[in-house]
C-alpha cells in the first residue's frame, strides 16, 4: 500500500474526486483515496448496520469489517456508480454473519409478520408531530424482519434504486418491490399502533 | 379514477422524479384523496428517517487502517460456519421442493403433436414455483453466495502461501466453476429444476473453494 499523500491533497480530494477516480486510485493501493471513500460512505453504512443490528458496538464493528472486506474486493466492483449499493451488499453479509452468532447465543429475533392494511387510520402528520416519533420509528423498524428492514431502509433512507437493492440483497426486482411494499404496510401499521398507545 | 403509479409517488417523495413528470404527479395527487394520502405517508417516512442526527464515523477509521496494513487472520470457524449454514439452507430448500410437488407440464394430445411441426412447437411450460419454495431457494442461494464470498476472501488472503503452479491451477478451476455457475444462473428465472441446478453449481463451487482454502492453510508456514 502506498504511503499517504500530503494532507492538503486529501482535503481537496473529498470535494473534487469522482467515485470513478477515487476507485481507480484506491485499486492501485492509494490508502488516502480509500480513506476518502470511507469518509463519504461510512456514515451511511454505519446507519444501515445500526438500524439492522440495533446494537452500537456491533454496528461499529460491522462497519469496520465492511470496509476491510470492501478494500480486499475493490477489484470486483465494475462500476463506480454502484459503489454505495455494493458496500451495502457487503454490509448485509456482515450483518447476517453477526446475526447467526446472535441467534446461536441469544434470544430469538423478530420474525416477519405478513403485513395488513392499516385498519386504524392515523394521519402521517400525526406520526410526524408526535413527541414520541423517534421512539415510534425505532419500534416500528424493529418490528420488521431483518431483510424487509434492510430493503426498506436502502430505498427510503439511503436512496438506492430497486436494481441496486436487488443486487445487494440477491433478490429479483419483483421481490424487492413486493418486500418494500409489505415493509411499508407493516411499518405504517406499527406506527399507527404506537401512536394509539401514546394517545392513551 | 386512474391512479398514478406508486413508483412515481415514491420518487416524488424521495425527490427523484424528473421535473417534467413531477408537475403531473403532483397535480393528480392534489385531486385524488388516495394518492394524496399515500404521498403524505411516503413523505412522512422519509422525514422521520431524515431527521435523525448525523452519525460520526471518523473514530472507526484507525482500526480499519490498521487492519488494511496488518490483516488479521480470519478464524477458521468463520468460513466453516458460513459453509455449514449455506448447506443447511440448501437442504431446507431441497426438502421444500421435494415435499411440494409442482404441477406437471400439460401433456400434448396426439392431435396437437401431429399438427405442430417440431420447429414451431411452443416452449415447454415450466412448472410454477410456489412462493414458499421460491423464498427457500432464494435464501439458499443467498447463503451459498455469502459463503462463497467468505471463502473467496479467505482464498485471496491465503493464496500467496501456495506454490505458484498450484495457485495457477486453482485459479483456473475456480474461474471455470464461476463461469459455469454464472451461465446456469443467467437462465434460472423461476424454473424449479434450473434453480436446483444452480444450487448444485454453488455446492460444487464451494467444494472447490473449500479445498483450495484448506490446501492454502496447510501450505501456511
Amino acid at each position: 500500500m502506498r504511503v499517504a499523500p500530503l494532507p492538503g491533497e486529501v482535503l481537496g480530494a473529498r470535494d473534487r474526486d469522482s467515485d470513478e477516480e477515487l476507485l481507480s486510485r484506491a485499486r492501485t493501493g492509494d490508502a488516502e483515496a480509500f480513506r476518502v471513500i470511507f469518509d463519504r460512505e461510512a456514515p451511511g453504512v454505519r446507519r444501515f448496520l445500526g438500524d439492522l443490528l440495533r446494537d452500537d458496538a456491533a454496528a461499529d464493528e460491522g462497519t469496520q469489517e465492511t470496509f476491510v472486506r470492501a478494500h480486499q474486493r475493490l477489484g470486483t466492483l465494475e462500476q463506480a456508480g454502484k459503489l454505495q449499493g455494493w458496500l451495502f451488499g457487503i454490509a448485509r453479509m456482515v450483518f447476517f454473519e453477526q446475526l447467526r452468532r446472535k441467534r446461536r447465543d441469544g434470544p430469538p429475533l423478530a420474525t416477519s409478520e405478513e403485513p395488513r392494511e392499516i385498519d386504524r387510520a392515523p394521519s402521517p402528520e400525526a406520526v410526524l408531530l408526535s413527541a414520541e416519533s423517534d421512539r415510534m420509528l425505532e419500534g416500528a423498524l424493529a418490528d420488521l424482519s431483518e431483510d424487509r428492514r434492510a430493503a426498506l431502509l436502502m430505498r427510503i433512507d439511503h436512496g438506492l434504486g430497486y436494481g441496486e437493492i436487488a443486487a445487494a440483497m440477491g433478490w429479483t426486482l419483483q421481490k424487492v418491490k413486493n418486500e418494500i411494499h409489505r415493509a411499508r404496510l407493516q411499518l405504517r401499521a406499527s406506527l399507527a399502533g404506537y401512536l394509539q398507545e401514546s394517545a392513551q | 379514477m386512474t391512479h398514478v403509479p406508486l413508483e412515481d409517488l415514491e420518487s416524488l417523495a424521495l425527490g427523484e422524479l424528473p421535473e417534467d413528470r413531477k408537475a403531473a404527479v403532483e397535480a393528480h395527487a392534489a385531486g385524488c384523496a388516495e394518492c394524496s394520502r399515500e404521498l403524505s405517508w411516503l413523505r412522512a417516512e422519509k422525514a422521520l428517517l431524515a431527521r435523525r442526527p448525523p452519525l460520526q464515523t471518523a473514530h472507526l477509521w484507525p482500526a480499519v487502517a490498521a487492519r488494511l496494513t496488518h490483516p488479521r487472520r480470519r478464524p477458521r470457524w468463520a468460513w466453516r460456519a458460513a459453509v455449514a449454514a449455506a448447506g443447511a439452507a440448501a437442504a431446507a430448500a431441497v426438502l421444500l421442493v421435494v415435499a411440494r410437488p409442482h404441477p406437471p407440464a400439460p401433456i400434448a394430445t396426439q392431435q396437437t403433436q401431429t399438427q405442430t411441426p417440431v420447429a414451431t412447437r411452443p416452449p415447454r411450460q415450466r412448472p410454477a414455483i410456489d412462493p414458499k419454495t421460491l423464498a427457500a431457494l432464494d435464501r439458499a442461494e443467498a447463503d451459498y453466495r455469502d459463503a462463497a464470498k467468505v471463502l473467496e476472501d479467505e482464498y485471496a488472503r491465503l493464496r500467496p502461501n501456495l506454490d505458484g503452479e498450484l495457485a495457477r491451477r486453482w485459479d483456473e478451476t475456480l474461474t471455470r466453476a464461476r463461469a459455469q455457475l454464472g451461465e446456469s444462473r443467467a437462465v434460472a428465472a423461476d424454473d424449479v429444476n434450473v434453480r436446483m441446478r444452480v444450487l448444485d453449481g454453488y455446492a460444487g463451487y464451494l467444494r472447490s473453494l473449500r479445498e483450495a482454502v484448506q490446501q492454502s492453510e496447510e501450505a501456511n508456514p
